[in-house]
This record gives C-alpha cells, sequence and structure tokens, in this order.
C-alpha cells in the first residue's frame, strides 16, 4: 500500500481549523481604523492632489543627475556631515551613560533582589512600575519637540541638539537595557547570591557578562539611529546635513540638495552597515573566534575614540545648561506654564486634532509595514541572491542577473527613503499634495518604510535556513517555499515590529507637524515657537496620554494575536 | 559538638504539591552525606532550604546553630557564606574567563570596588591558580568558560566553592550531565577535596551506587519523607527496591 492510497474514509472526524476570533476581531477594527483615518485626510472629499507640482517634482529629482560637485560646496558638505556625525556620537555616548545607569532602578530583577526577603512581591512592583512610568514621559516626547524645547531654554547650541537626543534615547536605552536584564536567565545570579554574595558584585559577575553582547550590540542600534535623529535635528535650524538640506530645498537649488542627500546616504547607510555587521557577529553562536573578537574590539575603540573626537569638533557649551541665564530661563517658563490654560470649549477641539493625529500615525505605520514586508523578501541576502532559497540550485544566467538586481535597487531605494529626514519629504511631498495630514503621512511612511524594511530583512536573514532548505530539497518551487516556509515563519516578527512602528510614528508626528501637516504635532510646534507655554503643556498632556493609549492598544494586539 | 544542619519538622510545598512534609535530620560536620531517591522526592528542596533559598512552611532550619527563619539579611548571607553549592548545571558565567568565575566565590567578602576592579584586572590570581591546581586543570585559568567540557566545567564548579571556603559543600546531582568515566573522577575528585580540608559533605544523587562507594550515610527520601536514614552497610537491597518503587495503580 503506497501513502497516496490513504484516504480519509471518514470525513466527519477530520477536525475544524480552530476560529481565531480575537484575530478576526483585530482584523476588523484595524479595517475600520484604516477608512477612518483615510476619511480624516478628507480622502472621500476633498481634492489633494496639485497636479501644478509634478512638474516641480520631476525636477528635483531630475537633479539628481547633476549633483553639485563644486569644490567649496563639497567642503560645506563635508562640514555638515562631520557635524551630523559628531552629535550622533555624542548623543549616543551620553544617552548609553545615562541609560545604563537608570537600567538597573528600571528592571524587575533589581527590585526582586532588594526585596528579596519580603514574602510577597508587592513593594518590588510598586517600586518598578513608578521607575518605568516615570521613564515613559521623556520618551514619549520626541526628540524633534526636545530639540524645540532646549533651542528655547538654551540656544541654537550643539548643546541642544545633543541633549535633545540624549534624554529621549537614555530612557529607550534604559528601558532596553533592564528588559535585557530581565530577559537573561538569573539562575547563576541567584547561585552566587545564596553562597553569600553581596548582591551588587554577583550583578556585575553573573547577570551582566551574559548579557553583554545584546547590551554592545542595541548600544550600536542606537547609533544607527542616532545618525538619522541628528539629521532629522538640523532642520530645526542646530546644524548639520538636516539644516543645508532645507537650505537648499527652500531656494530651490536641487543640485545642492542631492549632493547633501548622497553625503546623508553615505553617512546613514555606513552607520548602518557597521552597525549590523557587527550586530550579526555578536549574536552569533561561534562569537569567540579571534577574528570576530578583533572586529568587536576594534568597533568598541573606534566609538570610544569618536567621543572626545566629535566633542571637539562640535564644541557643545555645557556651561549653558548650568549657566544663570537658563536657570532664570527654566523659572520664568516655569511661571508662565503654570497653571495650564484649559477652556471648557476646549476639549472638542483638542480630541479632534488627537483623532488627526492618530489617523496620520495610522496611515504611515500602515504605508510603512506593507512597504516594508515587500521589500523586506527582495532585500534580504538569504533569498533572491545566488546560493539564496528561493533561486534554483542550477540557476540561468538571468536569474542570478536578476536576483542581485532587485536586491540592488530594493536596497539603494530602502537607504534612500530613511536617510533623507521626514520633515524633508514632508516638504517634498508639499509640491504635490496640499498641506494637511495626507502629506504628514506620507512623508512619516516613506521614512520609516526605509527603516521597516531593513529591519524586516534582518527578520528574513535571522530565519532558521534548516526548514525552508528541507521544503527546497523536497521538491518545492521558490514561490511554494516562499508561501509554506518563508512567510508565515517571518509573520509574527513582522507583526510585532509594524505594531511597535505605530507607537514610533505616532511620537515622529510632531516632527511634521512643523510643515504644516495637521494634528497634535503642528499646535505642540506653534505653541512652542509662540512661547505660549500654558498652552504647551496642555497640548503634551494630550499627546501623551495619546501615546500612551497606542502602546496600550499594540502591547495588548502583540499579546492576544496567538 | 553543634551539628552544622538541624532539621526540626519540616514541611514544605509548592502550591498543591507537597514537596517535604515532616522532615527531621541532624547532620555533624565532617560528615560525608548521599541523599537518595527517585525524581520529584524533594531532594533540591531539600538542599536549597539548607543554603537559604528557600524557607520552610512549617518546621525548623538550624544552620551552626541557628535558625535561618529569624536571621537578618546580613546575618543570612554571613551563614550563606559558609555554605557551598555545585549544581548539576554548573551554575557558571558561560561569556567569563574561568579565573572571573572561581572569583566569584569571593564575593561575599570582597567589596563592590574590588569585585568590580577585578573584573578588569583579575585578582586573587594565585589562589585561584591553586583551586585549579586542586581539581586538575591548572592550564585553564585564563580560558573562555564556554569553550569548556563537561566536566572541566564542573571542576571549575568546584574550584569556585573552595575559594568561598565553606564549612559544608552541597552538590545537587553533581555528575547527573556527566558520561560515565567523567562521573567517577568528579565524584573522587569531591571526595578528595572534602576530606583534605575536612569540610562537610552533603549530596544528592539520583542514583545509588556512589551513595555506597563515596559516603558515610544514606539518606533515602521519597514522596517528601525520609524512608531510611543509615550507614551504607546497613542498606539492604529491600530498602533500595522499596525507595525507588513504581506506584501501583
Amino acid at each position: 500500500m503506497s501513502f497516496t492510497a490513504l484516504k480519509p474514509s471518514d470525513t466527519r472526524n477530520v477536525p475544524s481549523p480552530p476560529p481565531l476570533w480575537h484575530r478576526r476581531f483585530w482584523l476588523l477594527s484595524f479595517g475600520v481604523a484604516l477608512v477612518f483615518s483615510l476619511g480624516q485626510t478628507g480622502f472621500f472629499r476633498e481634492e489633494l492632489v496639485n497636479y501644478g507640482g509634478v512638474a516641480l517634482i520631476g525636477r528635483v529629482f531630475g537633479a539628481a543627475l547633476h549633483p553639485d560637485l563644486s569644490l567649496s560646496f563639497l567642503r560645506l558638505t563635508l562640514d555638515a556631515t562631520l557635524v551630523t556625525l559628531a552629535y550622533a556620537v555624542c548623543g549616543t555616548a551620553f544617552s548609553l551613560i545615562f541609560g545604563s545607569l537608570l537600567a538597573l532602578p528600571a528592571s524587575q530583577i533589581f527590585w526582586k533582589t532588594v526585596f528579596r526577603h519580603d514574602a510577597s512581591s508587592r513593594r518590588a512592583r510598586v517600586c518598578w512600575l513608578t521607575v518605568r512610568t516615570l521613564l515613559a514621559i521623556p520618551r514619549g516626547i520626541h526628540e524633534f519637540l526636545w530639540g524645540l524645547i532646549f533651542i528655547n531654554i538654551l540656544g541654537l547650541d550643539p548643546i541642544s541638539a545633543i541633549l535633545a537626543i540624549t534624554i529621549p534615547f537614555g530612557s529607550i536605552v534604559a528601558k532596553v537595557y533592564s528588559e535585557t536584564l530581565d530577559e537573561t536567565s538569573p539562575v547563576v545570579f541567584n547561585a552566587l547570591l545564596n553562597s553569600g554574595a553581596k548582591p551588587f558584585p554577583a550583578l556585575f559577575y553573573a547577570l551582566i557578562p551574559q548579557a553583554i553582547p545584546d547590551l554592545v550590540s542595541y548600544a550600536f542600534y542606537r547609533f544607527e539611529c542616532a545618525i538619522r535623529a541628528a539629521a532629522v535635528l538640523g532642520v530645526i535650524g542646530v546644524g548639520g546635513l538636516g539644516y543645508q538640506i532645507l537650505l537648499s530645498l527652500q531656494s530651490l537649488k536641487y543640485q545642492e540638495l542631492w549632493t547633501l542627500f548622497f553625503a546623508l546616504m553615505v553617512l546613514s547607510g555606513g552607520a548602518d552597515l557597521w552597525s549590523s555587521v557587527l550586530r550579526k557577529r555578536l549574536t552569533q553562536e561561534q562569537s569567540d573566534s579571534a577574528s570576530i573578537r578583533f572586529l568587536v574590539r576594534g568597533s568598541i575603540l573606534l566609538a570610544i575614540v569618536l567621543l572626545p573626537v566629535s566633542l571637539g569638533y562640535v564644541q557643545p557649551d555645557f556651561g549653558r545648561i548650568f549657566s544663570e541665564r537658563t536657570g532664570r530661563l527654566i523659572i520664568s517658563i516655569t511661571d508662565q506654564a503654570f497653571p495650564p490654560r484649559y477652556e471648557p470649549g476646549q476639549t472638542g477641539y483638542m480630541l479632534a486634532l488627537s483623532m488627526k493625529t492618530l489617523a496620520m500615525s495610522l496611515l504611515a505605520m500602515v504605508f510603512a509595514s506593507f512597504g516594508g514586508m515587500v521589500f523586506a523578501f527582495f532585500a534580504a541576502r538569504n533569498l533572491l541572491l545566488p546560493g539564496g532559497i528561493m533561486i534554483p540550485e542550477k540557476a540561468s544566467l538571468w536569474q542570478r542577473f536578476s536576483g542581485r538586481l532587485v536586491w540592488v535597487v530594493s536596497r539603494m531605494i530602502l537607504l534612500f527613503t530613511r536617510a533623507i529626514p521626514a520633515p524633508i519629504w514632508a516638504l517634498i511631498c508639499l509640491f504635490v499634495l496640499f498641506p494637511g495630514i495626507l502629506p504628514g503621512a506620507i512623508a512619516l511612511g516613506l521614512y520609516n518604510f526605509g527603516i521597516l524594511g531593513r529591519l524586516m530583512a534582518e527578520v528574513v536573514e535571522h530565519l532558521d535556513p534548516r526548514p525552508l532548505n528541507a521544503l527546497k530539497h523536497q521538491g518545492a518551487s521558490g514561490w511554494q517555499v516562499f508561501f509554506y516556509g518563508v512567510l508565515p515563519s517571518a509573520m509574527p516578527r513582522f507583526l510585532a515590529y509594524s505594531l511597535y512602528r505605530w507607537e514610533v510614528c505616532l511620537r515622529a508626528t510632531v516632527i511634521v507637524g512643523l510643515v504644516g501637516a495637521g494634528g497634535l504635532g503642528r499646535l505642540l510646534t506653534e505653541q512652542l515657537s509662540s512661547f505660549d507655554y500654558r498652552g504647551l503643556g496642555v497640548t503634551l498632556a494630550y499627546f501623551i496620554a495619546l501615546t500612551f493609549f497606542v502602546d496600550l492598544v499594540s502591547a495588548f494586539v502583540r499579546k492576544t494575536w496567538h | 559538638m553543634t551539628p552544622i544542619f538541624e532539621l526540626k519538622n519540616v514541611c514544605k510545598s509548592f502550591g498543591k504539591v507537597t514537596a517535604l512534609d515532616g522532615i527531621n535530620l541532624t547532620i555533624m560536620p565532617t560528615e560525608r552525606v548521599a541523599i537518595v531517591g527517585p525524581s520529584g522526592a524533594g531532594k533540591t528542596t531539600l538542599l536549597n532550604l539548607l543554603n537559604g533559598s528557600i524557607r520552610p512552611d512549617a518546621g525548623e532550619v538550624r544552620v551552626l546553630g541557628q535558625n535561618l527563619t529569624t536571621l537578618s539579611r546580613k546575618q543570612l548571607r554571613h551563614i550563606q557564606r559558609q555554605i557551598g553549592t555545585v549544581y548539576q548545571q554548573f551554575h557558571l558565567v558561560e561569556p567569563l574567563r574561568v579565573i572571573h568565575n572561581i572569583n566569584a566565590g569571593h564575593l561575599g567578602h570582597w567589596s563592590a570596588t574590588k569585585a568590580l576592579f577585578s573584573l578588569i584586572k583579575p585578582l586573587a590570581v594565585a589562589q585561584a591558580q591553586e583551586a585549579l591546581v586542586q581539581v586538575g586543570i591548572p592550564e585553564k585559568l585564563y580560558a573562555q568558560t564556554s569553550h569548556l567540557s563537561g566536566g572541566q566545567k564542573q571542576r571549575v564548579a568546584l574550584a569556585r566553592v573552595l575559594v568561598q571556603n565553606p564549612q559544608a559543600i552541597l552538590a545537587d546531582e553533581p555528575i547527573s550531565n556527566l558520561d560515565p568515566r567523567r562521573r567517577h573522577e568528579i565524584m573522587d575528585l569531591i571526595r578528595r577535596l572534602v576530606d583534605q580540608t575536612g569540610k562537610t559533605l552533603i549530596l544528592n544523587l539520583h542514583s545509588i551506587e556512589f551513595a555506597y562507594t563515596h559516603c558515610h550515610r544514606i539518606i533515602g527520601l521519597r514522596h517528601g519523607r525520609i524512608q531510611f536514614d543509615d550507614v551504607p552497610e546497613r542498606i539492604s537491597e529491600q530498602h533500595v527496591h522499596e525507595l525507588y518503587r513504581l506506584e501501583t495503580l
């Protein structure tokens, strides 16, 4: 008897697939939210596209072939690039210092150790939750907004840019590091404690060494993000590539624009490459071979050397933080901010703005994740490149060439979209779209598409190759391997990344507010530039409440999806 | 002479599962005691009570004459320094070098600054080296712990306990993760080390053979109760058979 002769004799015994009610619920809610968000943009009523601007867009992109390569402009570009790099290096370094210090009190294991003789875990939980909630506030405010705040207080000094990166990044580092510590196996740590070791040294002997590869690898990921943040911050006037790009765009010098774009792509792409190679080596199984150790140590050493060099290059005026003028300004701003001005009739208006912000973030997230998912497969090294899972063993010359071409082009598109700061994307969108939340959503979507596409490509590259190769060897075609192996294994991570991107997009709505994209972000930037601190407090409260809401929904969906 | 460990009517349960039920036990200094019994008999719970990592639900655990439940945090840590434990899973920090894993045995009395400094420039190197000579792998002082074999890791764990220099060593199935040849070597090593240093040894063993050859006293544990507690010569095959008997339904 062959197995093909096996037939179900009684179909009544075949179980039906389990209903996934929560999934259906979330999908339905997602559909409703999407239609609602499109409605918020005026998609169904108003004229959105300004066809007069299409020619202008053509001119902008046409200039890509003729970037300004004059010596004087190249010199300016180099200086701007170094300034952006220096902001990123200093911001990363300080955020790592603060983040590492805060990571301990933000971790559960710390409080469990402090209160390990308590019968119940209540006190440990209360302390932990308090620290975590406090840490969520600096994180909830985007670095762009921090930048505007620091410019108001400290003026247009590099220190404003560095602090604007340090504060939100520091609290993100604290959160991620504390979670890393909590996920590290505590058995050795507990074993040391039970042999009478002091808790603090035991932490450094047992817990931290085990977590080190993850901690270092995340530090380099933060550096990637800091490069992009530093470029975005340039737009508000602290200098660097973002600032020069804004100047060139506003003075319609598109050839200069492209010189700066290319510089930003080299800088951002270089940082991404360095970080991704290093992170891959750090988390590999055999992470202690001589060459890898050399790469890791060399990178850490280089990173440490970069800090004083960067500080020397931009020379931030640390004295400003503690100067008398700063103190006076903080006091006067606090005086002006209290009591916050809240009129009863304002609620409706604020809620309407919140809805717009929510809609903008959702559309940006949808755009970024769908685009990212498609491009992730094109851009992953292990699918379409020679030797890849979707390429037959004996690929034709054409298959090998086209696979490589698709890979290069998709990587370039991803790099380009994430290197250009979102506010610049928003300005470019305004050439063809009327101001509103749609250009904002598209700008954020494009920018985050580049980031997400790359992260998702990493997910695909890290898939376990064994089951995929097993499918291939049993005779499945490239597409069959894709739908039966690659897609289902990558999907859960894609979903988690997309939901997390939603949180990021919501916070980032403030950065396109500057260019007239509506919602709370626009109000915030208006209030900041008109020094309306009484109104600012109220708007910030709404904004932070909104970020908490989105974080909650996102965490809940991630938890209940499976 | 005060007993090193004394348990009076000790009970411990986890949720609905009773792990230990009315244990009475006295262990004197320099004794070598094997605790044997089937999986789930409560052997590990018993060791965890002895080193103070868990507390009894009822009854009294006395270590070196002190009731563990009434001690302050500092006093408890002081007592815990006198008890070293080795584990089935070795419980070493794999990314660290051997020297640092051994020096972790000092963490009870080293100051925080000294401990942190030692991670950069190792301190107490001579003492760590001596401990490694004792356990037979002196050449591994600066090796990456993750590169060692199972037997070598258990030797490093023993070296860590030697550096801690406790009065008693608790060993929770120290040979279960090793191949038969290594089992013999490690058991002989443990016996030699406690003999030379005059320490007390309490061994959890899944199977009983080594208990006969390496210990003064064998305690049979089943369903959280002591079935027998005697010198090896007086433990009959009938005892052992009863201890490991499968439940008849």
